[in-house]
């Protein structure tokens, strides 16, 4: 299983890809929008972990173009926005949001569901 | 009942008098100085309303006067009219009895003593008034004679009558004692003998029938009724002017036929004076017919009238001021009242959108928050990875390093808590020096995500020139988060903000806040800083945050102008003073 995280925050990716790592996850990092979408030309992920607020392409529109180049691909959002109500007019329902601060634990399980199917 | 009747009473009390001063809450107030409102209000309304009635009073007063006055003139014309006539008529009738007596008699029977004193008796059994009768021929010597007193053989040629008796035909005196020494008029008719040599007929009148004449017109205690002569002596005895023979200050009358009336003083009281010449038809008199009558004696009536008048307007003019003073006191009263209770309303809406920026603040500061936060709670749980998955000893470097990024992490909260803490505290009002680059950066690094995530370009231009501010931090604060906050709505992605400071002058420092977003219409720009002027859709803003900002800049002693071209930007111009005067704040 392969995960991809996206966000500007660099430290706290590097440290999600590390503890992820220790559970078995293997989980490579990039810090924008643009660099996610180069990196998944060249090798497959199941899952795509973003965060909604970037510069650049944000992270509903990274989806989108993800999708279109990695139909398979499972995304979670991650977002520093604690109301969750605004977002979830914007969002398609099907999509999974966690908030910031995260779990690790409630991560892995979600990751570890929708690969499943 | 009686509470409510109290309390009603209390709106004819001046409220604003017992007005306490609140520098925050007197900003808002649109009339500074109520007891000046109030006085001008009683003096505007009181002199609208008096004057009118002061000059209809007045003309009144002349009216009235004018109306007395010409009745005053008619009554003593008429008066002297009549007397004249009836004196007038006293002397022809006695003259015209001479006239007949001479035509009838002759010269013959004339000088016979008996004869005379028979036609004498006649005479004043006929007219009464007479005192003698005498013939005098053309030398002054008395031919005849009948009367009481005793003037047989006196010659009269030196007498100034007598050369009057010889010119004239007929003749009539002034009042003089003569030989008697008694007062007396003479009329004489002057005749001509069979023989071709002029004779006289002379008859004495006395005053006193004269006077009694007279008197008999005297109407009232005021009027003063008697006779002079073209020198202005008197003839007759007068009540203001002295006894018979005392020379008068009457203006010498020049002839006329007519009764004229004229003004005058009498001892320094005011007179009205009515006078004509005596004459008869055949013979003009040398007296003059005088009616003198005080006239505040005679205005009596009118005076009253007047002080009637007088207290009546001066009631009116009472009551007119107190409804006046009591209905103003009302109004303003009332104006106070909503002008208070504005004040307030605008106070409390000024809070409302301090507590509103709070919000928006802290939602702002609560996300980037997380953003830390998630660092530490990662690090720290990849620390406890560490020890549960590898089992590494304590003095590992990456642990070092880690607990490192955990300090940071909390450093960046509390840089984040403090910034808030900062804008909260700084709701007082409290004069700070200020770098005004570094306060355009602070506010700046709560939209440094969202400039980020949206792709807007920020940049600040304030160079070293622009000298430190003394002013109130907190508010100064507060317009640049409404002004960046309302640049950030107008742009879309990829547009700029623009801030740029500039110095002015050695007390004036300029600030552009500018934007390449929307713009604002042409017809929306007048009504910008209106309070509830909002092109925002329904209840995503309150309208008031423009308003709120060019009242904040008013207080800080600035000005706030703005451009805006629909589509090209929108530009805020901020002048603001380099030391704000401590009274401009309160």
């Amino acid at each position: 299983m392969k995960v991809i995280l996206v966000d500007d925050e660099q430290k706290f990716i590097n440290m999600l890809a590390k503890r992820l790592a220790f559970r078995g996850i293997q989980a490579d990092t990039v810090f924008s929008g643009e660099d996610a979408i180069q990196k998944i030309q060249h090798s497959d992920y199941d899952v795509a972990v973003l965060d909604i607020k970037m510069p650049g392409i944000s992270g509903l529109e990274l989806k989108k173009k993800l999708s279109s180049l990695a139909p398979e691909l499972k995304f979670i959002f991650v977002t520093g926005h604690g109301a969750k109500n605004t977002l979830e007019n914007d969002l398609i329902k099907k999509d999974i949001f966690l908030s910031k601060p995260l779990n690790i634990d409630t991560l892995i399980k979600i990751i570890n569901e929708i690969t499943k199917k | 009942m009686r509470e409510k009747f109290i309390s009603s009473l209390k709106n004819f009390w001046p409220e604003f008098h017992k007005h306490k001063q609140n520098v925050h809450l007197d900003f808002f107030y649109t009339f500074k100085d109520y007891w000046h409102l109030w006085t001008m209000s009683i003096f505007i309304l009181a002199v609208t309303a008096l004057i009118p009635l002061c000059i209809v009073t007045l003309i009144h007063y002349q009216l009235i006067q004018k109306s007395v006055d010409s009745e005053l003139n008619l009554r003593t014309e008429r008066l002297t009219s009549n007397a004249k006539r009836s004196i007038a008529f006293f002397m022809e009738e006695r003259l015209n009895a001479l006239i007949f007596t001479v035509d009838e008699m002759g010269y013959e029977q004339l000088i016979d003593n008996k004869k005379l004193a028979e036609i004498l008796k006649n005479l004043k059994h006929g007219f009464g008034g007479l005192s003698d009768l005498s013939v005098i021929d053309t030398d002054g010597n008395q031919v005849a004679y009948a009367g009481s007193f005793n003037l047989e053989g006196k010659n009269y040629k030196d007498q100034p009558w007598f050369a009057q008796g010889l010119k004239n035909k007929y003749f009539i005196s002034e009042v003089f004692t003569g030989y008697r020494d008694v007062p007396h008029i003479i009329i004489s008719v002057r005749s001509i003998r069979p023989d071709g040599s002029i004779f006289i007929l002379r008859a004495t009148l006395d005053t006193e029938r004269l006077m009694q004449t007279l008197a008999s017109y005297k109407t009232g205690e005021y009027a003063d009724i008697f006779l002079v002569n073209n020198k202005g002596v008197l003839q007759t005895p007068s009540v203001h002017y002295g006894d018979i023979f005392t020379r008068t200050d009457l203006k010498i009358f020049n002839y006329s036929i007519r009764t004229e009336v004229s003004m005058a003083t009498c001892q320094g009281v005011p007179v009205i004076l009515g006078h004509s010449f005596i004459s008869t038809d055949t013979v003009i008199t040398p007296f003059i017919l005088v009616v003198s009558k005080k006239k505040v004696d005679m205005m009596y009536a009118w005076l009253e009238l007047r002080q009637n008048i007088n207290w009546a307007v001066g009631i009116s003019i009472l009551l007119i001021v107190l409804v006046i003073t009591l209905a103003s006191t009302f109004m303003i009263n009332k104006l106070y009242r909503v002008d208070k209770e504005k004040a307030e309303t605008m106070l409390q809406m000024e809070q409302n959108q301090q507590l509103a920026s709070i919000g928006q603040l802290a939602a702002g500061v609560a996300h980037e928050i997380n953003n830390p936060l998630a660092l530490i709670n990662q690090t720290a749980g990849y620390v406890k990875d560490l020890f549960s998955f590898e089992e590494k000893a304590i003095n590992d470097a990456e642990i070092v390093e880690n607990i490192d990024s955990i300090l940071d992490a909390v450093d960046r909260c509390a840089t984040i808590t403090q910034q808030l803490l900062g804008f909260v505290r700084q709701f007082d009002i409290k004069i700070k020096k200020i770098n005004l680059r570094k306060l355009v950066n602070d506010v700046l690094s709560f939209y440094k995500k969202e400039a980020e995530y949206r792709g807007i370009s920020v940049t600040v231009d304030i160079p070293d020139s622009v000298p430190e501010m003394k002013t109130d931090k907190g508010k100064l604060q507060q317009i640049l988060v409404n002004l960046i906050n309302n640049a950030f709505q107008a742009v879309d992605e990829g547009c700029c903000v623009d801030i740029i400071g500039s110095r002015i002058d050695a007390k004036t420092i300029e600030l552009v806040i500018q934007d390449t977003g929307c713009g604002i219409p042409e017809e929306s720009l007048v009504k910008i800083h209106e309070p509830f002027f909002s092109t925002k859709q329904e209840k995503m803003g309150t309208g008031l945050g423009l308003s709120i900002t060019y009242g904040l800049v008013k207080k800080l002693g600035g000005n706030i102008s703005v451009q805006s071209t629909e589509g090209v930007g929108t530009s805020f111009t901020l002048t603001l003073p380099v030391k704000i005067q401590e009274e401009e704040l309160a």
